[in-house]
């Protein structure tokens, strides 16, 4: 009988296979109305491709958590076994899924000695990598689905969205593989295969100037990493001469490279993978690529900070916590441990502040997506320290917190991109229709290329005339800022607090500084998202633009509208204790809800029981509530809040409207010096990191030595290939010179043969 | 299940152990009768009585039509496929055939898992070709034809049983166990094939092309002769197996039991090696292929690399490595002079083929350096067993069957590039690359199929022509390390790594020759005389898809052919 596990190879493997079917008949068709108005132009064929995805991931996913809860004792004993994501069990093998995907294999029985040759894919399924498909898989659709109605109706896309859809589901097929891998290698193939789509779509409008750049610093920049994730693997392969997971998290495997003394190479080498994980998930320094990357359509920003690329690097990381969670590496790994909690608390301030100034709505979320992964970074980090020194259940809950976080930022920030979108279209629709109204004036299109529709200087107000959008942005915003049971608020209360818990720890009092980092950020993002949403959708209409705005374009509020409750459902998986099942530390899902609950409130605040420390992770939590929650929105209310004018909104909204007005009434100062001081520049200009690399790195480091590989390339490189390739050609000219046509000179030929020949062979006898 | 028979007198089992050739020869024979059958009459002297004898006179409408061999051939050539097939379906049967009794009995012919996987490879191959050549060279019905479609019309019968005699013969190489046996199956399909080459003898280049194959085949067909001859005075028979019951020594056990090595048998070894190079088209026997190739319509090109090259390797396989193989280092002789015609080959094969410009050429070229990379795994399997096979378990076994996967997979990828030239063919001859410019906006499904056809040839993953170079490839370079038993310093290789390594790096060079067919169908403007699509000409396409969806999962899942050709392999 075939079992979902049969089926999750098509999981990666339909995506792939519609990217050439949509090019190609895109290719045929592009321009005929069926193509363009039933198909979508290949949205259709991508929508359906990623709904039997979305299935199959749901199947596969049942089919493992009934296996690991018991519940579904037929599947118990079958291929879906249970795995912990910290550890390799014996019968890990077993989630390979067999030969039958083994696509080389080679068997010869003979006598004692097998020799075999196998080189497959299988699939490795664990709770971290099931939490990971189905947001990956879940996302990908609704992006699929929204990018029908933002996509299509844009005139700008006319007859080349195919690309797009194409695109975009071999991006989707990347992150699908790259989560189902059962092995390093395979990972780093589709990560790869991510790399190039991101390079794809990023630069979508490769037309423009600044898309093309952006595509171009995405690719370099996240390359960078690569190739030190490539080095990394190189050093594990020669460490454990597998890849395969299975074989390096085994005792055995980790037994022998601590019998050879080789943990600081182990370190080296994860080291090395991380720094892959930090180009890859945007960190400080490798982050230059992500705000620039919102020159890609809106969807693919969607794409990239939510559903696939930037968990990517998470995901690595991810897949490294076995090696600091294994006995016999205890306290060898705990540097590299500190250093990803460093990098991830350096970067959730240093984001969240340069998102304080941005005036762009996609901006402001790009930033936000790397404070928040750095969020994650940071718990990463500091369940890694505690695992490899010996604090497991704390390590386990920080593990289980950061792939909580992972889930619901994910959603979240799927979600505010939508509605980012959803504004910015509808924006761009009302600033078109006011010019088409305002007559044939010849510089109409003059006048179009000043507005920015995505500047929120120009919105405001728009709570009345996009309900949907601004319950989305809402809620949304609300997770990632952590107002408390919404979202968010359940896995950063975590993260947060097992962060300080380490820190507090016996030896962990170099990861303060990542805890106090995390604190301070949790109230900036209380502020930069409440700013972001009061400036778009509260106050008054900024300009005459913002007043014609209607929510109007199809498939858009669909997702919206199911991301909201999915993020208002959080609680839900919160209460079945998803934070203890997710890192398998504290056994399974909890149908017990209400209970539930008040454990997990508790442990939010108190990961891994009552100790001394208790008390000051009570304070801790206390003082995060206070600053995201009440400190971040207020002043934001302060500065952006305020009454619309004619609309009303939906009673849901009015009471925030309501209460902003009032804040911003009684309590608005005036932010002026501030806005206009070095600092606000500085934060402009993204701290002048961009301008670093680009003058100093580029000019004296970058150009002279591209310079140099430039002429060994020309010279060395293509000189050796063109001279082959004349060489051949001469060759090849001069023996086809013997082949005279003349049926005699063959046979003169063939007598030669036989002579050389029987010389050979008597010279030899 | 291992059965002995004597030819023809046990009837039963003779039929069953032969049934697929005995498919073929009625198929032959019914298509010399059917078309014939017409409503002749025959008076009985002195009376006014009239017998139909239905054999000449006016034909009937059924019989005259044109397309019927075709129809004929087609469900001969399905009907011996699966009676193959199924005798190796299960558990696998394995019939000793055997000319008289007793003490005269002579081993005649095998029929095992090796002779069943080939004969399927080349009904396969052939069973394509028959399919493409009813769009290549249509049969049409109708008062007023042209005379070439009367030309055609008339010639039907003659190309299917050509056909099916080189099926025939084909059939008997794969299971002799004689070599006489073995050279009269080799000539019956040669025959065959020479006039099938020449088959469009009113084009100068379909002659001259034919003519010269003819002559030189012939030659090297004499010298083979020859070789045999040599072999029979040395051993007295020409049986490959001893033969307890006779007591008669076969060819395999004389060799082994030989001191050193005998003038005669070794001259023999050079002729036979002479005969079957030329088949298998090793440079300097390779002249008259590409002329062959070129003026022969495409499918027979296809047929000449894959199934007749096919027929020349079992000769090479029966010869090198199951008479001659060195078992003691002495008899060895043949191993290094191969190994050099090895690297000739492919060498000569892929530099060629960089400077060619016409197509069918190029894939003439590219089919020699194929050949180089096969008789490179030859030489890694003799070196194999001279070496004592303690070191690397397997490793032989592996390469002979790297090299029959290979055979076998070349019907889908090499055969498919010819069906597609076939195709292009229809709108005039392919002399040059621009015949193919410009193929990806006049059909792009079949550019497509074409360059997944080149990549596959290049070997480029995930499609079988990968597989089998990976198989070749690492099947040597496990055999190299023979002597390396721990850790690998370059002393400790043995020199077949080295051919390896040209294997390798010929089939870098290759890629570029195939790369450029894709360049040319892709990105140039097609000539003014090729602008319109494609012609429909649905049973090539047919084929072609065939081919491509082959080439495909072959590439992707191998395991079973794989596996069988491992069997195979293991019956030699």
């Amino acid at each position: 009988m075939m079992s979902a596990i049969d089926y999750a190879l098509l999981i990666p493997i339909l995506p792939i296979v519609a990217f050439p079917v949509i090019l190609f008949i895109g290719q045929m068709f592009n321009g005929m109305p069926s193509w363009r108005n039933a198909w979508k132009e290949g949205g259709t064929i991508a929508v359906v491709v990623l709904g039997v995805v979305l299935g199959l991931s749901l199947s596969l996913i049942s089919g493992y958590i009934g296996a690991v809860s018991g519940w579904d004792a037929s599947n118990a004993s079958g291929e879906v076994s249970a795995h912990s994501a910290t550890e390799a069990n014996d019968d890990a093998v077993s989630a390979n899924v067999g030969e039958y995907d083994s696509w080389i294999n080679f068997h010869i029985t003979d006598g004692d000695n097998l020799i075999s040759e196998s080189f497959g894919f299988g699939i490795y399924l664990d709770h971290a990598s099931v939490m990971l498909l189905f947001v990956a898989s879940f996302l990908c659709l609704m992006i699929g689905i929204f990018s029908l109605g933002y996509m299509n109706t844009d005139e700008i896309n006319l007859d080349r969205n195919h690309r797009f859809y194409a695109e975009f589901l071999l991006f989707s097929a990347g992150m699908f593989g790259m989560v189902l891998a059962d092995d390093f290698l395979w990972l780093f193939i589709f990560w790869e295969i991510m790399g190039l789509c991101s390079y794809l779509l990023i630069g979508f409008y490769y037309d423009k100037p600044s898309a093309a750049y952006a595509a171009k610093k995405a690719f370099l920049t996240t390359r960078v990493g690569d190739v030190f994730l490539f080095i990394g693997l190189l050093m594990m392969w020669n460490l454990f001469n597998s890849l395969e997971f299975a074989t390096v998290w085994s005792d055995a495997a980790i037994a022998q490279v601590v019998a050879d003394g080789n943990q600081g190479q182990l370190h080296l080498a994860l080291g090395m993978m991380f720094i892959g994980a930090v180009g890859k998930s945007a960190q400080f320094p490798l982050h230059v690529w992500l705000p620039d990357a919102m020159e890609g359509p809106t969807p693919v920003s969607a794409l990239i900070h939510a559903a696939t690329m930037v968990n990517a690097g998470l995901y690595l990381v991810v897949r490294m916590i076995p090696f600091f969670a294994n006995d016999q590496l205890a306290g060898d790994l705990s540097t590299l441990a500190l250093t990803i909690a460093w990098i991830g608390g350096f970067t959730a301030v240093f984001a969240a502040l340069i998102a304080f100034v941005q005036k762009d709505i996609k901006k402001v979320l790009a930033y936000s997506t790397m404070s928040q992964l750095a969020y994650i970074f940071t718990g990463l980090g500091a369940a890694a320290w505690l695992l490899n020194n010996g604090h497991t259940t704390a390590g386990l809950f920080a593990f289980g917190a950061s792939l909580f976080h992972l889930f619901n930022h994910a959603m979240a920030k799927g979600m505010l991109f939508m509605a980012s979108g959803s504004v910015i279209h509808e924006m761009h629709h009302a600033h078109h229709k006011i010019n088409h109204s305002h007559g044939d004036h010849d510089d109409g299109h003059h006048e179009e290329d000043h507005f920015d529709a995505q500047d929120m200087t120009n919105m405001g107000g728009l709570a009345g005339k996009m309900p949907i959008t601004a319950t989305a942005m809402a809620v949304g915003s609300m997770s990632i800022i952590g107002i408390p049971l919404i979202g968010g608020f359940w896995s950063k209360e975590g993260i947060i607090a097992s962060t300080w818990k380490a820190a507090l720890t016996d030896g962990g009092f170099l990861l303060i500084g990542p805890a106090l980092l995390l604190l301070i950020g949790a109230g900036m993002t209380g502020f930069y998202m409440s700013r972001m949403w009061f400036m778009t959708f509260a106050g008054k209409a900024k300009t005459p633009v913002a007043d014609e705005v209607v929510e109007e374009t199809p498939f858009i509020p669909i997702p919206l509208v199911i991301l909201t409750f999915m993020t208002l459902g959080a609680i839900i998986l919160a209460s079945m204790h998803f934070i203890g099942w997710a890192s398998e530390g504290f056994g399974h899902f909890s149908l017990d809800i209400v209970s539930g609950l008040v454990h997990e409130l508790k442990h939010a605040f108190l990961p891994g029981g009552d100790d001394s420390v208790s008390s000051i992770l009570f304070l801790v939590t206390m003082l995060t509530i206070f600053l995201s929650m009440i400190l971040g929105p207020f002043t934001a209310m302060a500065l952006y809040g305020g009454r619309l004018d004619a609309y009303k909104a939906k009673p849901w909204l009015q009471w925030l409207i309501n209460l902003s007005h009032k804040v911003n009434r009684r309590s608005h100062f005036d932010n002026t010096a501030w806005a206009e001081s070095s600092l606000a520049e500085a934060l402009d200009k993204r701290l002048y990191i961009d301008d670093f690399y680009d003058n100093i790195c580029e000019k004296w480091i970058v150009v002279p030595f591209a310079n140099i590989c430039a002429w060994f390339d020309r010279r060395v490189i293509d000189g050796a290939v063109k001279g082959i390739e004349y060489g051949s050609q001469e060759t090849s000219t001069y023996i086809r010179s013997l082949t005279t046509g003349s049926a005699r000179d063959y046979i003169m030929m063939a007598v030669l043969g036989i002579f050389a020949i029987f010389l050979l062979i008597w010279g030899v006898a | 299940m291992v059965t002995e028979v004597q030819l023809f007198t046990e009837g039963g089992q003779t039929w069953e152990a032969l049934a697929p050739e005995i498919t073929l020869l009625l198929g032959v024979v019914m298509m010399l009768i059917i078309p014939n059958l017409g409503d002749a009459k025959w008076r009985i002297p002195m009376t006014q009585i009239r017998l139909p004898v239905l054999f000449g006179g006016k034909r009937f409408r059924a019989t005259s039509d044109p397309q019927l061999p075709a129809m004929l051939a087609v469900a001969t050539l399905l009907t011996a496929l699966w009676q193959a097939v199924m005798s190796q379906s299960g558990e696998g049967q394995t019939w000793y055939l055997t000319s008289g009794s007793g003490a005269e009995a002579n081993l005649m012919l095998r029929v095992d898992a090796f002779s069943r996987l080939m004969e399927s490879v080349f009904y396969i191959a052939l069973l394509l070709i028959s399919v493409a050549m009813i769009d290549r060279m249509p049969a049409k019905r109708g008062k007023s034809l042209q005379m070439k479609q009367m030309i055609n019309n008339r010639r039907q019968a003659d190309f299917y049983i050509l056909l099916l005699m080189s099926a025939i013969g084909m059939s008997i190489v794969t299971m002799a166990m004689d070599l006489f046996m073995f050279f009269v199956g080799l000539e019956i399909a040669s025959l065959a094939i020479f006039v099938l080459v020449a088959f469009q003898k009113e084009t100068p280049e379909g002659a001259e092309g034919g003519a010269k194959y003819f002559i030189v085949g012939a030659i090297s067909s004499a010298v083979g002769l020859y070789g045999l001859s040599l072999l029979y005075i040395w051993n007295g028979n020409l049986q490959l197996l001893s033969n307890s019951v006779t007591g008669q020594i076969g060819l395999v056990e004389a060799w082994g039991a030989m001191d050193g090595v005998g003038a005669l048998p070794l001259l023999g070894l050079c002729f036979v090696l002479v005969g079957f190079a030329f088949k298998v088209s090793a440079v300097p026997f390779h002249f008259a292929a590409p002329d062959a190739y070129s003026g022969a319509s495409a499918p027979i090109g296809g047929l000449l690399a894959t199934v007749s090259k096919a027929m020349g390797f079992i000769g090479l396989i029966r010869v090198l490595a199951m008479i001659a193989s060195p078992e003691a280092e002495s008899s060895a002789v043949w191993m290094m002079g191969l190994g050099i015609i090895s690297l000739v080959t492919m060498t000569w094969g892929n530099l060629a083929a960089l400077g060619s410009d016409n197509p069918k050429r190029m894939l003439a070229y590219s089919s020699v350096a194929h050949a180089g990379y096969m008789l490179a795994g030859l030489t890694a399997y003799g070196a194999w067993i001279g070496e004592g096979n303690e070191a690397t378990t397997g490793a032989g076994e592996w390469i002979l069957a790297a090299i029959l996967f290979h055979l076998a997979v070349l019907v889908a990828f090499k055969l498919g590039a010819f069906l597609v030239l076939a195709l292009v063919e229809l709108d005039g001859p392919i002399t040059s690359s621009k015949d193919l410019a410009g193929l990806a906006k006049r059909d792009p499904i079949i550019a497509t199929a074409m360059f997944i056809f080149m990549l596959s040839l290049a070997g480029v993953p995930p499609l079988a022509g990968f597989m089998s170079k990976f198989l070749l490839i690492g099947g040597i370079v496990k055999m190299s390390l023979v002597d390396a038993a721990s850790g690998v310093a370059m002393s400790d290789l043995h020199w077949t790594f080295w051919l390896a390594l040209a294997v390798f790096l010929n089939s870098a060079i290759s890629i570029f020759y195939y790369l450029r067919i894709g360049v040319v169908m892709f990105f140039d403007a097609p000539p003014n005389d090729r602008r319109k699509p494609l012609a429909h000409a649905w049973y090539i396409r047919f084929t072609i898809w065939a081919c491509l969806t082959g080439t495909l999962l072959i590439g992707l899942n191998a395991d079973f052919l794989i596996e069988y050709c491992q069997t195979a392999a293991a019956t030699i």
